[in-house]
């Protein structure tokens, strides 16, 4: 009786068995390895501002009166869409110290009640919609704080008690320079990275735009960069293509442009924030290389220390 | 005391001031005296208005008493005696030429010690051989770090300081301008002691105050001190001494002090606890003061506070007294509030705070002033100095606005006035002096002498800085020991464990004075007079925060006896604790005071210095020369006058055996030559810079030995700066201590453990010394240690797994490592490890566990104390100094703003650096040939501060002969002995300082190491003199290692 079976075939179930893990393994293995983002917290998208602690923070008891209408939690409650991009606003009419500072700041609420007070821009549509209550609200804790302070002040200690306890049996927050709105930090490098220092790199000509990404069209910003250390490397190694004149950094649209044009290599060089550079961006490098002080670090210590 | 239920209950400052206008307003007009008020010491205008104006109003018959637990009345009272009113001396050590000490540390215990070592520092670093150095005598009887850094040294008990004070007096005589029966009175009590004293020394001592070598009068520049352990009469000597020497309104200028002031703390607490025992006073007032734990044991205060039925009582932290008040207020630390101030100088500055209170606290002003029934805007510490310096004439000129807003920026309200110096009045002296009498200590009843430590009068017990902080002299943290001499420690039986003991003990001691007695820790140490016993005031606290709990021994109970000096006892007897526990746990960085022959620290004397300072090659012929400076591969190599004295002179150089990746090129400097050291081999080659240095500048550091006193300001600015934990007195037996600045003390002299010149002791400060060719690199799994363009040896701390390698590795042993979470999980109470400390069985002392209801607050509090811009490490991470790199590059992107092309000179500072009173450390960019600098004598000098000082002949690679190459170089030690009292053997050092001992050599048994004529310093054949005939024949390892030399070597 001839085998139905050969010999071999002994082997076949553990031959299929190691073909089938293995190819599971790399399956999984390349999956997992590919399609994990570079830093994790790339994408992260959070809704401006914390809605929890907005509503922790309420100033006034009546409820829902201060609550943006918000269906859910994905309604923008700060767009920079609108402000940046359809309105216009330079970065740094918000983000004011981001040229003398290492961290670029988030505004206090006088900057938004500049433009969003009752009775300044678009205020029926607001009144309306409640949309920008929650500013008010911010900040007149610090209006009533004013009120009794200026009643102290003036001697007047009882009065300015008896207001005291008003404000307090009506739930309303008495806050020096008004109550801090709960924005959420989306950018954030580790604990172990030091302080980014915005100006050095704002004063190099590197645009918000290419770390922050297409702010002007974000309703809800999130994190377009991966703001890996390879990532940074990949800048310091090779600038020339990030680089803009000083003036533009904040140019956004000018920027994304130029981006577009060039195929996001070289933007520009008409007027280079080191002198003398050559069209196209080419010998940056070089011109750097003579001056000590402005070579890009690529060591440790410029960063982890 | 009142009920624990009443006393917890939370209350409201609206509550006290309730309180306080019910209570003193029945008070007020008060005629019996029922109030009374200990406050601090502190000369405050606002505070001296508040009393006069309000509080003597309101209380006129209430007692009041500026009271500071380590200051007596004896200086003032010496002031009194010899100018007829008490004053207080200031002093300009920067004028003077000669200084003698008795029994003054004015370099680290003293009210002015910063100006103080920085004028003693101005004279005691020479640049060139001509420089001129001041001398220093100090007859002592502690070993304080003013007795380090002297040229001549005695030990003695504090009676027999006073015998040395009257000597000099009596050798300076009429001739030098004393009166006559000042120095009758002066032989008198030294013929009357019966003390045995060092003719010559003093002798020498008086020619030197009186003349220079040259003979030309030193009228004026001359200074000599009187410390606060000695009595009243000999600080009238010391200023009977000091006028007729012309120093006064020279080297020190004298100002007077209030009567209050002048009557000292002491005597008005005995007048409060007498009244307290009366039963007299019912309200009793302590602002920031704590008289239940530091008065003097026979006042029994603390006992006697209790008959006051109010006790009220204002501290910054938990304190006895506060234990037994009835109200405990918090106050307001000095950063957070508004005040006034007077430095000793008397110039008054104004306190601004840096932050609002964090826990609602109010300062010594404001608790005043609701005392004082002031509300509203009148108690308002801020309103309160401004009201003082409204009122006050001749501050405001024009606007009050505007001088009030031009001193807060100056930080000073009124410049100190240069009073017209009083006139000695030697009848006043002489009679102080005829009333003295000089007892000598004996083993019966000994001599006791108080001294501060790092935690000053207490109040700093409960800071853990402080306490990790090691005590210069003895190296000891978390406790005070109670020092005493080898042979007195020996006659008693009170010798602490030898220090190869696991946990090094102490024996127990009881000390009795006048029937008061405390328990202490003895300690024998070397420079200690013999039936003395040097106690630390500030420890052995009972009611502290976490910290400060169990750490040492009270000292206060016997210091000031009946009223008396507080700084020194007399009449002392010792007892070994016989039962129970009898012997102490002490933690110590540094054991070891010997460099076992080895020239780690260098010194030279002064006239060595003058012949060879300027060429270290001077007076050799031709040939000589060339030899000396040529290594054994007969390569040239510059040694200069350090490198000489010590291993490079006698090592064989380094072969390279790879490419330096700092300079790309195997063909570099000798280690050791002055191309080396900086560049005065590449400014000869016309490039602006050194080509095969890297693009960036090049960071290094010099360290004076010769300025640094040892006081250890740099040790608590390194940890402020960069986030250094503490890690407590278990942790620092096993050698865990995370200091990156340690400063090494190492004893030299002939004799340790005898006579009274024994032993000199020099400090060095060791960081991390940023090697060129760091060992530390090299062994590194991760690349966590490498290094960077600038020259820095980086730590990347989210890379280190912490094997520990490099800290093996590195000869310096300046790497520490986080066995616990040190830094981060402290008050969480669960931090990993905790059961392995449990296991092992030691008490919960330093632990710092917080309870649960604090810990988010501690935490959050914690943070604020914390450096933003340096990484807080976690556990199994090493770190080490990173030359403040988080501050080079602020500065960098601050000059990148600024369009500069590089970071000037002293555009920065480390924070060592910055702190170090001495200036004793300089850095910068070790590249810089281009800055100028004037000199003093007219033109200019080119190239950084570091460069010029690494370029230094006095400048030296640490273990150079290692081939690191050392970033931070040190500066030789100086002195400047007298030649009088010179040794033929140091004479003849001064002609050959090369010769074999090479100045460093510390071991006991040869000293300040001269051989003279083992082989004279023209014949200098370094081919086969690196071979030590004496270690040849003496130590085996050595013996060994010579072996294998000649087949590497080819000799």
């Amino acid at each position: 009786m001839s085998t139905i079976f050969p010999k071999w075939t002994n082997a076949l179930p553990t031959v299929l068995l190691g073909g089938v893990l293995s190819t599971l393994a790399v399956g999984v293995g390349g999956a997992w390895y590919y399609a994990t983002p570079k830093y994790w917290r790339s994408g992260y998208m959070p809704a401006q501002p914390h809605l929890d602690e907005l509503a922790e923070v309420r100033t006034v008891k009546v409820a829902g009166s201060n609550v943006p209408d918000i269906p859910g939690h994905t309604f923008p409650g700060f767009s920079h869409q609108i402000h940046a991009g359809k309105l216009g606003m330079d970065c740094r009419y918000c983000h004011s110290h981001v040229e003398e500072s290492a961290e670029a700041n988030i505004p206090s609420v006088s900057t938004c009640i500049g433009c969003h007070a009752e009775g300044h821009v678009n205020d029926e549509l607001y009144a309306k919609k409640n949309r920008v209550q929650f500013v008010r609200d911010a900040w007149e804790a610090g209006v009533r704080y004013d009120v009794i302070d200026a009643l102290k002040r003036g001697g007047k200690i009882d009065e300015a008690e008896a207001k005291a306890k008003e404000f307090a049996d009506a739930g309303l927050a008495v806050v020096k320079g008004g109550a801090s709105v709960p924005w959420r930090r989306v950018h954030k490098v580790p604990d172990y990275v030091r302080n980014f220092p915005h100006h050095a790199h704002v004063a190099a000509g590197v645009s918000c735009y290419s770390c922050h990404g297409n702010i002007m069209e974000m309703p809800v910003v999130y994190q377009a960069e991966s703001l890996s250390m390879a990532w940074c490397l990949e800048c310091h190694a090779n600038p020339e293509p990030h680089l803009v004149p000083p003036s533009k950094v904040t140019d956004l649209y000018w920027v994304r442009d130029q981006l577009k044009a060039n195929g996001n290599a070289a933007v520009t060089n008409t007027t280079d924030p080191l002198g003398a550079l050559t069209p196209g961006g080419k010998g940056l490098l070089e011109e750097l290389s003579k001056k000590p002080m402005h070579l890009l670090p690529q060591n440790c210590g410029a960063c982890h220390y | 005391m009142p009920s624990e239920a009443e006393r917890d209950k939370p209350r409201s400052w609206d509550d006290f001031a309730a309180w306080c206008g019910v209570h003193f307003t029945a008070r007020q007009g008060d005629a019996s005296g029922s109030v009374a008020f200990v406050v601090d010491a502190r000369r405050s205008p606002t505070r001296d208005r508040l009393l006069s104006d309000v509080i003597r109003k309101k209380f006129p018959k209430a007692l009041w008493v500026a009271y500071d637990p380590t200051a007596g009345s004896e200086s003032a009272e010496g002031a009194r005696l010899a100018f007829g009113k008490p004053m207080r001396d200031v002093l300009d050590v920067s004028k003077a030429d000669v200084i003698v000490s008795f029994d003054r540390d004015f370099l680290l215990d003293d009210a002015g010690f910063v100006s103080n070592t920085r004028g003693f520092a101005s004279k005691r670093a020479p640049k060139s051989a001509a420089d001129p150095m001041n001398r220093l005598y100090v007859v002592e009887s502690t070993f304080s770090t003013t007795g380090a850094k002297a040229d001549h040294r005695i030990k003695a008990a504090p009676t027999v300081v006073g015998a040395y004070v009257a000597a000099l007096a009596a050798k300076l005589g009429e001739a030098a301008g004393l009166s006559a029966e000042v120095v009758m009175g002066a032989q008198r009590l030294v013929s009357s002691s019966g003390v045995q004293i060092d003719d010559a020394f003093v002798s020498a001592m008086a020619e030197d105050l009186l003349r220079d070598e040259a003979k030309r009068s030193r009228k004026g520049a001359t200074l000599v001190l009187v410390g606060p352990s000695q009595p009243a009469a000999i600080h009238a000597l010391g200023h009977a001494i000091n006028a007729a020497l012309g120093n006064i309104g020279s080297t020190v200028r004298l100002r007077p002090m209030s009567a209050e002031e002048a009557g000292g703390g002491l005597a008005g607490l005995k007048r409060v606890a007498d009244a307290l025992n009366a039963g007299t006073i019912d309200t009793l007032v302590c602002v920031n003061v704590n008289p239940a734990y530091d008065a003097p044991g026979d006042l029994g205060f603390a006992g006697a506070m209790l008959k006051a039925a109010h006790r009220i009582s204002a501290a910054l932290d938990h304190t006895e007294t506060v234990e037994q008040s009835t109200w405990q207020l918090p106050l307001a630390h000095s950063l957070e509030s508004w005040g006034d101030l007077e430095s000793i100088e008397g110039a008054i500055s104004p306190v601004q705070p840096m932050i609002a209170p964090l826990y609602g606290a109010k300062s010594d002003l404001e608790v005043l002033a609701h005392i004082a029934g002031l509300s509203g805007a009148g108690a308002d510490g801020y309103e309160l100095v401004r009201a003082t310096w409204k009122a006050r004439s001749g501050f405001a000129k024009g606007d009050f606005e505007r001088s009030w807003r031009r001193a807060l920026n100056d930080g000073v309200f009124t410049a100190p006035e240069k009073g017209a110096q009083p006139t000695i009045q030697p009848e006043g002296v002489a009679g102080a002096l005829r009333t003295l009498k000089i007892t000598q200590p004996s083993a019966e009843a000994l001599d006791v002498v108080f001294v501060a430590g790092a935690v000053g009068d207490g109040s700093f017990c409960n800071n853990a800085w402080l306490q990790e902080l090691p005590d210069p002299m003895t190296k000891i943290v978390w406790d005070n020991v109670a020092l005493v001499s080898p042979a007195t420690a020996k006659e008693f039986g009170i010798e602490q464990d030898k220090d190869t003991a696991e946990v090094r003990h102490a024996r127990l001691i009881d000390v009795s004075v006048g029937g008061q007695t405390v328990r202490a820790a003895a300690w024998a140490a070397i420079g200690i007079p013999d039936n003395t016993i040097v106690m630390t005031y500030g420890y052995g606290r009972s009611h502290v925060g976490r910290v400060g709990a169990g750490c040492g021994h009270n000292v206060y109970p016997i210091s000031g006896l009946n009223a008396g000096n507080r700084r020194a006892a007399s009449g002392a007897k010792i007892a070994r604790v016989g039962s129970g526990e009898t012997r102490y746990p002490i933690s110590c960085t540094q054991s070891h005071g010997s460099m076992e022959g080895r020239a780690i620290v260098r010194e030279t004397d002064l006239p060595a210095w003058r012949k060879y300072g300027d060429d270290p090659f001077a007076g050799m012929t031709e040939e000589a020369r060339k030899r000396a400076q040529t290594d054994s591969y007969r390569q040239q190599r510059d040694l200069n006058y350090a490198e000489r004295l010590g291993e490079l002179a006698h090592t064989p150089a380094n072969a390279n055996a790879y490419i330096n990746p700092q300079r790309g090129t195997k063909t570099e400097a000798i280690a050791g030559s002055t191309a080396e050291h900086g560049s005065a081999a590449y400014r000869t080659d016309g490039k602006e810079r050194p080509v095969d240095f890297a693009r960036e500048q090049q960071w290094g550091m010099t360290i004076d030995m010769s300025s640094c006193t040892g006081c250890s300001a740099c040790v608590i600015a390194c940890q402020s700066e960069n986030n250094i934990p503490v890690v407590g007195k278990i942790e620092v037996n096993k050698h865990r201590e995370m200091h990156w600045i340690r400063i090494d003390r190492y004893y030299a002299g002939d004799n340790l453990s005898g006579g009274i010149t024994d032993a000199s002791v020099s400090f060095q400060p060791v960081v991390c010394v940023h090697c060129e060719n760091a060992p530390c690199e090299t062994v590194c799994p991760v690349n966590a240690t490498v290094h960077g363009p600038e020259g820095i040896n980086y730590m990347v701390y989210n890379r280190c797994i912490g094997t520990r390698y490099c800290a093996n590795n590195c000869p310096y042993k300046v790497r520490r490592f986080n066995f616990f979470d040190y830094g981060v999980k402290k008050f969480n109470g669960d931090y990993i490890g905790q059961e392995a400390m449990d296991a092992v069985g030691l008490d919960p002392k330093n632990k710092n566990l917080i309870p649960p209801r604090l810990r988010e607050r501690v935490d959050e509090v914690t943070k604020l104390g914390m450096n933003p811009n340096v990484t807080i490490r976690s556990r199994g991470v090493m770190e080490k100094c990173s030359y403040c790199i988080q501050r080079i590059n602020e500065a960098r992107i601050e000059v990148k703003l600024k369009k500069l092309d590089r970071i000037p000179d002293g555009f920065f500072q480390t924070a060592c650096q910055q702190t170090c009173p001495a200036d004793a450390i300089s850095f910068g960019d070790i590249t810089d040939t281009k800055t100028t600098y004037p000199l003093a004598g007219g033109g200019t000098r080119t190239g950084s501060q570091v460069l010029s000082l690494r370029e230094s002949q006095r400048s030296y690679m640490l273990l150079g002969y290692l081939n690191t190459r050392p970033r931070t170089t040190h500066l030789i030690v100086m002195r400047n002995p007298n030649p009088a009292l010179a040794s033929a053997e140091r004479k003849a050092s001064w002609e050959h300082p090369f010769d074999h001992g090479h100045g460093g050599d510390h071991s006991p048994g040869e000293g300040h190491g001269a051989k003279p004529g083992s082989h004279a310093g023209t014949d200098a054949g370094h081919e086969t003199n690196f071979i030590d005939r004496t270690k040849s024949t003496t130590d085996a390892g050595y013996r060994l290692s010579l072996g294998v030399l000649p087949t590497a070597l080819g000799v």
